[in-house]
């Protein structure tokens, strides 16, 4: 959250962005808050009220659709997103140990933050290369254990699942 | 000027275009976003700098052999013609090598052949090996001539060809294509709308991705063909969030179609309009169900809406819409350009044409899999799919996903069929198949299928959002200290009161993991004697 005189700055910008690129029409909600989630990583509540205020949509009905969709995130992640693909497919060719491998080097469970936000995912679609992960918006197949570690860049050699 | 002159001065343009690339190798890199995630694009930027001017470097989509990827094509200025499979950067740099001395690389991938065997590729055709990023072998190998012909005839006579077709939507339903198309021109003069559902947001599903990377203009052609039948003129074509390959070489082939005039104003010559606009969706099973797609556009919440009024009456904005799948789509080039009944040939009997199949799980080769309707499952499984991998002893099949269920390897005869399968709730849906093996036991695959269901539920009808988690609790309940017969009874319970009780297909069909695997697997749940299927 930024603090109040960087609020406003944050807010006119968005504002004129929004002018920029969306028309006035409740249709460009769901363009509008992806475009809030590709600047921020997250939809932050100040700037769902811009859009708010933008399409002439209540705000309440703005959180509403928000939090309906999977893909968009009402909380700020942490600095980097990892997500593991538990899939049937996925857990077929071995999704649990590389989601044990990335959970167990930084100690938190899936849906925590250590930095690093770890979480599980349904499907990434991924089915014919699995196990999928994603690592900071990029999908990488076929992975194991080490490879995710290494993408993460916590893989510290010798020592360690 | 006609539609088939206008078509066939395109196709003209083309020939010459492509004409001066004959003589040198063309090295197609075969990159879908399946391959993207093992290294295709890292070969293709590799081919990018090193090739040589007596090379055309092509990016393809991926042609639905995923386990071999990523995958290139190398042909020879004499059309002779070498596939890679697994290609890593240091073979590209060794074929970028070979290459440039004007040699042609042998096969030197120790992993088996991608196989066609079975398969009858009507919607995959040129998949893998047309230029995707262009539209010219499209024009060449006959693309548009569908919507040429449509154009020459009038919009009843082209719906008339496909309702003799047979075709039904690919996304699940099988609901007959020009039923939708009769029912929107009935419905209001005015604007209409269709929107192409490339939503695919079903766990175990990846074949819309693999069109729209691989034959994009397929499915622009087959929209076009369609909205001309149905008499809607904006055509929306709504792509799953994450498909960010998909979403731009749909762009990019909506863009090239528009610079030929085979979008806009005046179609091909014939005075018919129609645009096109791509629209993204943002994540969610029930986002792929038509009402709830159309809230999505709308911006409102992804639940869906009370019927009637259906989408070909009120939809978009409240203006006629039709709803099709992409893959239903890519039918309609093939049904207007050799005719209905070269279409009903193909298939079984109330069940024309074929099913793209996305194979996955404990197989040799997982990937995607075109096969005529009547194929019985054991042929997917062990035709295209190589047969179980190694090591690997099959426990069951999901075939549907989570709105369907899981059979045992004993009743693979079942053959690919629109709409239902088996009676205890197992239908082929989109058509996923997930072969399971014992490294996730049934009891567990039945869990993960009903968590799902319950996840994404949308909560707008009751039945569904409460009843969809208590059947987890008793699955866990069973888990924890056995089951016991009435466990199973109240499964059946909520199942059949969420699946009536239900406003959309999610509701309607959740309890089929439950229902399926209580039919077929009354053993391994700890249920003897419920193979018997007494529960039905």
């Amino acid at each position: 959250m930024p603090k109040k005189g960087e609020l406003e700055g944050a807010r006119r910008q968005l504002r004129t962005e929004l002018r920029g690129l969306f028309a006035r029409e409740r249709a460009q909600l769901l363009p509008a808050l992806h475009h809030l989630q590709h600047s921020y990583g997250y939809l932050p509540d100040w700037a769902m009220e811009v859009v708010s205020w933008h399409l002439g949509v209540p705000a309440s009905e703005v959180y509403g659709a928000a939090t309906s969709y999977s893909e968009l995130r009402t909380r700020q992640p942490g600095s980097r997103v990892v997500r593991v693909c538990t899939g049937l497919s996925c857990r077929v060719s071995g999704a649990d140990t590389v989601l044990d491998a990335v959970t167990g080097r930084l100690g938190i469970r899936p849906g925590e933050t250590a930095d690093i936000t770890v979480e599980t995912t349904p499907c990434g679609f991924l089915c014919a290369a699995a196990p999928a992960i994603e690592v900071d918006g990029t999908w990488l197949g076929r992975a194991t254990p080490e490879r995710a570690l290494r993408e993460i860049g916590t893989h510290r050699g010798e020592g360690g699942g | 000027m006609s539609a088939q002159a206008g078509i066939e001065r395109l196709r003209d343009g083309a020939v010459r275009r492509l004409a001066h690339d004959a003589g040198r190798f063309r090295v197609t890199v075969r990159l879908g976003h399946c391959s993207a995630a093992v290294g295709a694009g890292e070969v293709l930027r590799v081919f990018e700098e090193d090739l040589t001017d007596n090379c055309r470097l092509v990016q393809a989509g991926c042609d639905g052999a995923c386990h071999a990827g990523p995958q290139v094509v190398i042909t020879g200025p004499d059309g002779g013609s070498v596939l890679l499979s697994r290609v890593d950067p240091d073979t590209a740099i060794r074929i970028a090598t070979i290459l440039e001395g004007g040699q042609m690389p042998l096969r030197f991938s120790g992993d088996d052949p991608p196989s066609a065997e079975g398969q009858v590729r009507l919607v995959l055709d040129g998949c893998g090996d047309m230029d995707a990023e262009g539209i010219d072998e499209y024009l060449v190998s006959g693309g548009y001539g569908g919507l040429a012909n449509a154009l020459s005839r009038s919009p009843e006579e082209v719906t008339g060809t496909v309702r003799e077709s047979g075709l039904r939507g690919r996304g699940g339903a099988y609901f007959p294509a020009a039923a939708k198309w009769e029912a929107a021109r009935r419905a209001a003069e005015g604007p209409r709308h269709l929107v192409v559902n490339c939503e695919e947001g079903e766990p175990g599903l990846y074949k819309d991705r693999h069109l729209m990377e691989g034959v994009p203009h397929r499915i622009i052609e087959g929209a076009l063909i369609a909205a001309y039948g149905a008499g809607a003129e904006s055509i929306c074509i709504y792509i799953n969030a994450e498909a960010d390959l998909s979403a731009a070489r749909m762009e990019r082939a909506i863009s090239d179609a528009g610079d030929m005039d085979l979008i806009g104003p005046d179609v091909l010559g014939s005075g018919w309009s129609a645009q096109v606009e791509v629209r993204r969706g943002a994540g969610g099973y029930v986002c792929g169900e038509e009402t709830t797609l159309l809230n999505t556009m709308e911006g409102r919440r992804r639940e869906p809406r009370l019927r009637p009024p259906f989408p070909t009456e009120a939809g978009l904005s409240g203006r006629p819409t039709v709803i099709n799948n992409a893959e239903t789509l890519c039918n309609l080039p093939f049904i207007l350009g050799r005719g209905p009944e070269a279409f009903s040939a193909l298939g079984a009997e109330g069940a024309a044409g074929t099913k793209v199949l996305s194979l996955s799980g404990a197989v040799r080769r997982p990937g995607l899999i075109e096969v005529p309707f009547g194929t019985p499952l054991s042929d997917v499984i062990g035709g295209g799919g190589g047969g179980v991998r190694a090591g690997s002893a099959v426990t069951a099949v999901g075939v549907g996903g989570p709105s369907s269920g899981l059979i045992p390897p004993g009743a693979l005869n079942i053959r690919v069929m629109p709409g239902s399968l088996h009676e205890s709730g197992i239908i082929l849906g989109a058509g996923g198949i997930v072969v399971l093996d014992e490294s996730v036991p049934v009891a567990e695959a039945m869990r993960a299928l009903a968590a799902y269901n319950a996840d994404e539920s949308c909560g707008k009808c009751t039945p569904c959002r409460e009843g969809t988690p208590r059947m987890v609790e008793v699955i866990d309940r069973m888990a924890e200290r056995g089951a016991t017969r009435a466990d199973a009874e109240e499964l059946a319970y909520l199942a059949e009161v969420v699946g009536s009780a239900s406003l959309c297909g999610l509701g309607q069909a959740a309890g089929g993991p439950v229902m399926s695997t209580l039919h077929f697997f009354g053993p391994e749940l700890g249920l003897p004697g419920w193979r018997d299927g007494s529960l039905l």
